[in-house]
């Protein structure tokens, strides 16, 4: 589930959770006297008789020339802290040299890391307690980051590069979402970022880097070749082989992944099936074209693909 | 000293009508009163169908994992229901009431174009079953009202939609335009001699005001529109990044005519309350001269906030600190008119008529809406929450909370000027508490929607989510609420409507000359306008002994 507040880690910005709060604060001040006197002149000042007269009073002039000095205050006092919380967010080195670089996909998520040249798609892997420098764009149309407890929202735009921070203080999965409207499956472009811990996220690293398996049991012989024959191969990129086309997700080490379609099903042998025999179905609108497999089909290539590990 | 002046103009200059009866008059009409009516039907008829779909998509989020509706055709709903509610219901309808009440208002005959007016409503007519003709061609728009490109361009979105959303917004947007030439010319030169720019009734001013905005906004949302269009059709690559167009570009021109729009719908409301509650008060508006010097400054600064909508697009920090500044900046003179209002209760004696109950509720709901609208002119605050369901909270607090409460008690008041017949007050409690209560219901969960994480403009959530489901219910049980509300305002009119009409001249003991005339008025609006000498010019007719300050 997605935490309420802390939106960020807070503990790292302490201008942004006193901005927060003093927002919150004074919003509800507002309010509450805007309420307050609505609610009582209303009832105090009710006519008791249609004939009754009003008794021509008025507030003073002066309360109004204070009410704008309060509020120019007011909105002095938080023009100061957003700017200071912004540079706290968002300072950006000039010459910034990415950890991962997220590219959105209608409706799914690329990942690559320039460092270690892993490539993965929809889920991310991150080392917990450490700021991660992201660059983002899009392969289509707007589309944009959010991870609420990680970090800011930051539109992917085809065309430029986005530069944002993320930090998770504790290894975790943290769950985000497309947040800018780009087409028919929008609302089933979620994120999944897995925080993990020094070791791990090495190891993670070192995993996706193996070569990927090409030899198994004479059905996974049978989907690699047929992997090959659909024409997945126009698409779908594995490293280690001669497949490097990058439409759809790079399916290296696919079956590592928990979930999969934007972080909609999760990866296992039935899923997998249903989404081979008919995506239309199970994600409608999604740009893989349905291959009309026979059932002997599609069990060799559910074989071959839940075992790229 | 006469207590009323001849109007020199002879029949000739009024426009030509050989036949007060029969329907086909309204077609040919150049009547601004008829043209009022007809814009107000139209924008009832649109409210229908702009609230069915809302329905719709309440529906289809009730629960997570629902399939009632197709993602397709909930894209399709989303966008006609917002581009419905803004260009097709809130616009006529505030362009409708300033049309039939702004020449008696100010004790002119007609409008300074008849023509153009007639123009005017028909193309906004036009425009909006255009759009609507979409569902018959092949599928509505489904790129969002704000049509961002590339999703709008033709190789992400290639049913004819988005074509008719931008042929139909054209032609909305030149009725736009031409109402707010009309109102500028008619309020320039049409008014009764004695009333100086400084004593026109507040809802006169706003209009003033807000056709200046029309006039500057609307030509950027055209030139906009025209270019998508050429680049839809014609391949022009404007807004076509891979091409060398640019996305944002879109944006830029979308959200510099997109918030100035939000006080062309803000503005006239502001105009109706500043009406009503003095009226109901039975006192002076508090700081009349503040309520029309700050909507000025809200005019200008109107256009210089519209990246608050484009913080999260990755400018610099810069650019996006100028716009926090002018976005809290704008938000000073429209806080301190809810002051304005809230001291003209003050020592008032009020008559809680449906009218000043539907202002009441705008004063609280439109606070909230405001609130929440301060709170993304804070940068950090918004690169967390645009794009949430908290975004559509605060919507719905400006334009319903706020612009509609206003248009209602709006309706309410002038209900008895415009047909000669009183609306029922009892229906209309019912349609106000059911209304108020079912809007809070609905919307107010959806910020805290909005704050758990949920994205706008999705058609479906994942059940296991059990909160969201919680609010999402909540929130659908509210639209209930309204729809039954709005069905109690419709008997209402319907009701009302075969009423014999009974209405004095000056049935809530007004201030403002619309109120000298007969209700309904005749066509020719006055045979001769009452000297004017103040703001409140029947009240020193009625108190003779008392009058206002002479301003002439």
């Amino acid at each position: 589930m997605i935490a309420v507040l802390p939106f960020y880690n807070i503990q790292v910005l302490e201008y942004t959770n006193f901005l927060y709060w003093s927002f919150v604060i004074v919003a509800a001040i507002i309010l509450g006297l805007v309420t307050f006197f609505t609610y009582r002149y209303t009832t105090k000042y009710k006519a008791k008789s249609p004939k009754d007269k009003p008794q021509n009073g008025s507030l003073n002039h002066k309360f109004e020339a204070f009410a704008l000095i309060t509020s120019f205050l007011i909105t002095v006092f938080f023009m100061f802290f957003t700017v200071q919380s912004m540079k706290e967010i968002q300072t950006i080195p000039d010459d910034p040299k990415p950890d991962i670089i997220i590219t959105g996909h209608q409706w799914w998520w690329e990942a690559e890391y320039p460092n270690s040249k892993v490539i993965t798609s929809n889920e991310v892997h991150i080392p917990a307690g450490k700021k991660v420098l992201l660059a983002l764009n899009s392969a289509d149309v707007i589309h944009s980051w959010w991870v609420p407890e990680l970090g800011r929202k930051i539109d992917m735009i085809p065309g430029m590069t986005n530069y944002m921070w993320m930090y998770a203080e504790k290894p975790g999965e943290y769950l985000g979402t497309c947040s800018e409207f780009c087409g028919m499956q929008h609302a089933r472009m979620r994120i999944r970022v897995i925080a993990d811990d020094e070791a791990n996220f090495k190891k993670w690293q070192e995993e996706q880097l193996e070569p990927v398996i090409t030899e198994g049991s004479a059905l996974f012989e049978k989907g690699r070749n047929l992997f090959e024959q659909k024409t997945c191969t126009n698409c779908h990129a594995i490293n280690g082989t001669s497949y490097n086309e990058n439409i759809g997700p790079n399916l290296t080490h696919f079956a590592s992944r928990k979930r999969f379609l934007g972080d909609f099903k999760e990866v296992n042998a039935t899923n997998l099936r249903a989404w081979l025999h008919d995506p239309q179905k199970v994600k409608e609108g999604a740009k893989m074209p349905n291959f009309i497999l026979s059932d002997q089909e599609l069990n060799a290539l559910v074989e071959y693909i839940i075992h790229l590990k | 000293m006469s207590l009323f002046i001849n109007i020199q103009e002879g029949e000739d200059q009024l426009p030509e009508v050989t036949s007060d009866k029969g329907r086909l008059l309204w077609i040919s009409s150049v009547d601004h009163k008829q043209l009022g009516i007809m814009y107000l039907w139209l924008a009832l008829f649109f409210f229908i169908i702009g609230g069915l779909e809302a329905m719709l998509i309440r529906a289809q989020l009730a629960v997570g994992d629902n399939d009632l509706i197709s993602p397709e055709f909930y894209n399709q709903l989303f966008t006609m229901h917002g581009t419905t509610m803004i260009f097709l219901v809130l616009m006529p309808a505030l362009i409708g009431l300033a049309t039939y009440l702004i020449p008696l208002m100010i004790g002119a005959n007609e409008m300074a174009f008849p023509r153009l007016n007639a123009f005017s409503f028909w193309m906004t007519c036009l425009g909006g079953f255009l759009m609507y003709f979409s569902f018959f061609a092949g599928g509505a728009p489904d790129a969002g009202w704000f049509n961002y490109a590339p999703l709008s361009e033709s190789n992400y979105s290639s049913t004819q939609g988005v074509d008719y959303y931008l042929v139909g917004l054209i032609l909305t947007g030149m009725g736009s335009i031409g109402a707010g030439l009309n109102f500028v010319t008619t309020i320039l030169t049409l008014r009764s001699p004695d009333i100086k720019l400084n004593m026109l009734p507040l809802f006169a001013w706003m209009i003033f005001i807000n056709g200046f905005l029309i006039l500057a906004a609307f030509p950027l949302l055209n030139a906009g529109l025209f270019m998508m269009l050429i680049d839809r059709q014609f391949d022009a690559h404007f807004f076509i990044p891979s091409s060398g167009g640019s996305a944002i570009l879109w944006q830029h021109f979308f959200w510099s005519f997109g918030h100035p729009e939000v006080y062309i719908l803000a503005l006239p409301a502001f105009g109706i309350i500043s009406e009503v509650i003095p009226v109901f008060s039975r006192n002076k508006i508090f700081g009349y001269k503040f309520v029309a010097a700050s909507t000025v400054a809200i005019a200008l600064l109107a256009f210089g906030v519209w990246v608050h909508h484009m913080f999260a697009v990755g400018m610099t920090n810069t650019v996006n600190g100028f716009f926090a500044a002018s976005s809290m900046l704008i938000g000073i003179p429209t806080g301190v008119k809810v002051i304005n209002w809230i001291g003209t209760l003050y020592k008032g004696s009020i008559r809680m008529t449906v009218s000043m109950m539907f202002a009441v509720a705008f004063l609280i709901d439109f606070t909230i809406g405001g609130l929440s609208g301060a709170s993304f002119a804070i940068v950090p605050i918004d690169w967390q929450l645009t794009d949430t369901y908290y975004v559509v909270a605060h919507i719905h607090y400006v334009f319903l909370g706020g612009t509609a409460f206003g248009i209602f008690a709006g309706i309410y008041y002038w209900f008895p000027k415009i047909s000669g017949r009183f609306l029922s007050e009892k229906l209309g409690k019912w349609h106000l508490w059911l209304f108020v209560i079912g809007f809070n219901f609905t919307f107010l969960v959806q910020h805290v929607l909005g704050i758990l994480g949920m994205p706008r403009r999705i058609y479906t959530y994942p059940s296991r989510f059990g909160s969201w489901e919680i609010f999402n219910m909540i929130s659908t049980l509210g639209a209930v609420m309204m729809f039954v509300a709005i069905a109690v305002f419709l008997w209402n009119l319907f009701i009302t409507l075969k009423k014999p009409r009974t209405a004095p001249k000056n049935p809530w003991e007004a201030w403002t000359l619309e109120w000298a005339t007969n209700s309904p008025p005749d066509l020719k609006n006055f045979e001769e306008v009452p000297r004017v000498h103040s703001r409140r010019p029947l009240w020193d007719l009625a108190n003779p002994d008392n009058p206002d300050k002479r301003l002439n």
